[in-house]
């Protein structure tokens, strides 16, 4: 009821503001098929307007988004607005603690039929099932490694990031759990759970005159890299893909010895979601050959968990080079963690930082 | 004396006149204040109780975790001990920019009142104040582009001396104070002009007049004149800057490591909003605790 | 003297409007990276045209903000006049208690927010939005103005009403004309808090429902484009020249340009 009237009044104050565009924006069969709300990231793949355009003209539903700036973020917004969102978009380490405090409902698969083809190591990724049930739809995984600039020699381990030859001149992630993952890559332990964490400690400080600035955000990162502030960096594979082929950065995304970090997303429906059904056709439209060959070519993509999404996709694309299948089978993937392992890594990330701040 | 009277002066102008018993003086003060603190109690104060309750607790009471009643968030400096350098660097950091912004707004005031008059003046204080009427982000993003090598300042540099090299002091702490200074400088500048405006030009020109030099004027008469909008001007700066993230993180690359950064990775990627609360309940006593001996030192300089 | 004054101020002015000046170049430049060198294009005011969540969110921005200065400044004066004029016990608490809206950084306090407004049930929305930034901007009206009567003096109202005028009218024909400047200032700054608050309306607003600062702030992820200088620029060009013509009609120096 408060909702009703609350949307009410917005809807009043936007039809006063923009002089009745509200009305002029929907579509007449809008109010038949319903809606949906999905929480991710801004510009991540699910808010394409062309995406959602040939979506609502298929199934007549329309999409809204809600956008969250951090996994912490999105989990407390799940939490604090029951019945608010039909789909959200979750890292599998993240999706073990949903489903643990039962956030998410268990996925119909039947009516989510571009899963049939979905790769098997990601649809048994632990995280994402609890009792053989599937608590989300697994949907792109990437890598976390190393960026550096064309020309450059190509780095063939992790330690080039403490290599003297690169000094001032190294962009990190400012994410504690990958630069974790990064350490214990580097004195080759296992990223989900390194014993040593002195040595972890001790690697990611031996890059410390090497390491110009710390990146957050993709975007800061495309600056940073255009005004020529960094040569080596550690980077996401997909946003390299974006960054070359969009922004025309002359970037080469690397993945040395050591092997990659990576991880995987995958669509989750909310336990209170008011339209499963229609979050269900969604997923499946995120899935979908069609949605992801033009989402990959056009704009940049991680890689799609559906095989045959990723066999739709042109042989020489950037992006199939990048991602090479071969790397899925042995990498490690980022895993839910312990809450204190979570907050160890943390701490340690924070004092590595503030040794660099010295 | 005067408390009466403008009880009496609101009582008037509350009720009708013919009423002649006055309103009890708590009444009209009470009337004044209960909005202003009835809207923060309910919009800032509950909820920061709130968190204050959760800095107590072993792990954010969201999810399944158990949870129970520690101190543990409040040992962090002890157990993480490169928090107190951390610490320690955003004092300095607040106090640089409080100074700066003090001296730099201080004279702007003074030249504000002295310099200008009627509708010039009006129009100078408004077009000091517009800077800020832009998004914080934008402004910050922007003196990136200034200050980075070959950014606006390089090239202009290069304009005037092609052969100089770089002078670009992007991803320092001096980069980070020139950010912080100029996204707080325009408080300043109001909060002394405020005190100066009613500054009556006689008692300058009587003080000149009878010989004295611009150092006593500006000592005796100025400084004290402004001292109210000296000392509002600065929590108004301080407070902020030492819990600001945004600019040290831009402007500060890798020396950019603050307690307000600290802090807003235990709410963004840590996840750990009792280690967050408390590290900033923490920041708060000790700010209130600087002002607190600040002011005990002034009263007994102005008593004296 | 004045001229050093006046070239004091324009060196002000000039550090000030740096970054302005460059946000406002960099929306007619034509890469979007914002690199360097420039070239001159117009391809992002064009693509704000059609940008319509972004002019959206703009209004929605101003709508906010305005409230918010008219409600902040009305609370926060009043307030003012009770810490300023009156002698009560509990002053000095309730003066210390203005200092941790500015002091707890906006994040904690909007997540604070956040799920305090779930338990009690205000939820999200605009009407959450508005209880957050007016609450964020009292303090600031209630410090400025109060520096204000720090320097009116309480004995010309005193005058005033030996002169024969009633304390009301003392009130309102000799203080508020002094503190007229503070309370210009402060309402300017509360419609700047106000502007400028990503981090509450981010959490308060509701999907779909967005302000300008909001916008920017998510866009930082997805990478901001110069749309975002060229819809700042638009806002900042529209608001001077709102308060020039305000300025013309509401000829408030009168009293000070006596001087």
């Amino acid at each position: 009821m408060t909702e009703m009237s609350r949307r009410n009044t917005l809807k009043l104050l936007t039809a006063t503001l923009a002089a009745g565009a509200t009305f002029s924006l929907l579509p007449r069969n809008v109010l038949a098929a319903g809606q949906i709300t999905v929480l991710n990231w801004q510009g991540y793949g699910t808010d394409e307007a062309w995406s959602l355009k040939a979506f609502t003209e298929r199934t007549g539903i329309t999409v809204v988004h809600d956008y969250y700036s951090s996994e912490s973020e999105m989990l407390t917004k799940l939490r604090t607005n029951p019945g608010a969102y039909d789909l959200v978009v979750l890292n599998a380490a993240r999706c073990a603690q949903a489903v643990a405090e039962d956030l998410l409902q268990p996925i119909d698969f039947s009516k989510v039929p571009n899963a049939a083809t979905v790769d098997e190591n990601l649809r048994s990724n632990a995280n994402f099932s609890k009792d053989g049930q599937g608590y989300a739809v697994p949907w792109v995984w990437g890598m976390t490694s190393l960026a550096i600039r064309e020309g450059k020699p190509k780095p063939e381990s992790y330690s080039a990031l403490a290599d003297a030859t690169y000094k001032g001149r190294v962009a990190m992630d400012d994410d504690a759990i990958i630069n974790v993952g990064i350490g214990a890559l580097m004195t080759g332990q296992d990223m989900n759970d390194p014993k040593d964490l002195d040595a972890v400690t001790a690697a990611l400080k031996s890059i410390k005159p090497n390491v110009k600035l710390l990146w957050s955000t993709e975007d800061q990162w495309n600056k940073s890299f255009a005004a020529d502030e960094f040569d080596l960096s550690v980077f996401w594979s997909g946003g390299s893909v974006r960054s070359k082929r969009n922004s025309k950065l002359p970037v080469e995304f690397v993945v040395p010895k050591e092997g990659a970090v990576g991880w995987v997303d995958g669509l989750g429906i909310p336990a209170s979601a008011p339209n499963a059904e229609g979050a269900l056709a969604f997923a499946n439209w995120m899935i979908d050959p069609a949605f992801y060959v033009e989402w990959a070519t056009k704009v940049g993509a991680p890689v799609s968990s559906n095989s045959a999404a990723i066999n739709s996709l042109p042989a020489d694309d950037l992006s199939r080079q990048v991602h090479n299948p071969e790397y899925l089978k042995t990498m490690a993937i980022m895993s839910a963690l312990p809450d204190d392992r979570r907050e160890a890594f943390n701490n340690l990330w924070q004092e590595v930082k503030a040794f660099y701040a010295e | 004396m005067q408390n009466d009277q403008l009880t009496l002066a609101l009582t008037r102008g509350s009720l009708d006149a013919r009423v002649k018993r006055p309103l009890p003086a708590w009444l009209s003060t009470t009337a004044l204040l209960l909005p202003t603190y009835g809207w923060l109690t309910l919009a800032v104060f509950l909820p920061l109780l709130t968190m204050l309750a959760f800095s107590f607790m072993s792990a954010t009471p969201m999810g399944k975790t158990p949870v129970e009643f520690t101190l543990k968030q409040y040992r962090a400096f002890i157990d993480q001990p490169y928090l107190l350098r951390i610490g320690f660097n955003s004092l300095m950091m607040g106090f640089w920019t409080t100074l700066s912004c003090a001296i730099l707004g201080f004279l702007a005031a003074v030249a504000l009142v002295r310099a200008t008059v009627g509708r010039a003046r009006e129009g100078l204080l408004i077009l000091i104040l517009l800077p800020f009427w832009t998004n914080g982000l934008v402004r910050v993003f922007s003196w990136t582009m200034v200050l980075r090598e070959n950014g606006f300042l390089d090239n202009l540099l290069h304009m005037v001396a092609p052969d100089a090299g770089s002078i670009s002091f992007l991803y320092t702490r001096y980069a980070i104070v020139l950010g912080l200074v100029h996204g707080y400088l325009p408080y300043m500048i109001l909060t002394c002009y405020i005190a100066l405006v009613t500054i009556d030009d006689a008692i300058i020109e009587a003080a000149a007049s009878l010989g004295a030099r611009w150092w006593t004027i500006l000592f005796k008469i100025l400084i004290p004149m402004a001292a109210p909008g000296l000392i509002s001007g600065a929590v108004l700066i301080f407070i902020p800057v030492i819990g600001s993230f945004m600019e040290p993180r831009i402007l500060g690359g890798r020396v950019g490591v603050t307690m307000g950064t600290v802090i807003e990775d235990q709410f963004t990627q840590a996840f750990n909003w009792p280690l967050g609360a408390s590290l900033s309940f923490t920041l708060l006593a000790v700010v209130l605790a600087i002002f607190a001996t600040f002011s005990g030192v002034l009263r007994r300089g102005t008593a004296a | 003297m004045p001229q050093i004054g006046r070239f004091y101020l324009f060196a002000i002015l000039v550090f000030l409007y740096t970054p302005i000046l460059v946000m406002m170049a960099m929306g007619f430049n034509e890469s979007p990276l914002y690199e360097l060198p420039f070239s001159f294009s117009t391809r992002w005011y064009e693509a704000l045209l059609s940008n319509q969540p972004l002019l959206t969110a703009g209004v929605n921005s101003i709508v906010i903000a305005i409230i918010t200065a008219v409600v902040a400044t009305t609370l926060g004066t009043m307030a003012a006049v009770a810490l300023s004029r009156r002698t009560f016990r509990g002053k000095n608490l309730l003066q210390v208690l203005l200092l941790p809206p500015i002091a707890i950084p906006w994040l904690i306090t909007g997540t604070a927010m956040l799920i305090f407004f779930y338990w009690s049930g205000i939820g999200r929305g605009m009407h959450a939005l508005l209880i957050g930034h007016v609450a964020l901007a009292i303090p600031y009206v209630v410090l400025v103005v109060g520096t204000g009567f720090k320097t009116v003096r309480a004995d010309l109202e005193e005058a005033a009403m030996s002169l024969g005028s009633t304390p009301v009218h003392a009130f309102f024909s000799v203080t508020l004309p002094l503190l007229y400047p503070s309370i210009l200032g402060a309402a300017l700054f509360a419609f700047a808090v106000s502007l400028d608050q990503f981090v509450i309306s981010y959490f308060l607003a509701t999907p779909g429902y967005t302000t300008l600062p909001v916008q920017i702030y998510s866009a930082i992820r997805k990478g901001f484009t110069p749309e975002i200088n060229a819809i700042s620029t638009l806002l900042l060009l529209g608001s001077m020249a709102t308060i020039l013509i305000f300025a013309r009609f509401a000829k408030p120096g009168d009293t000070r340009d006596k001087r």
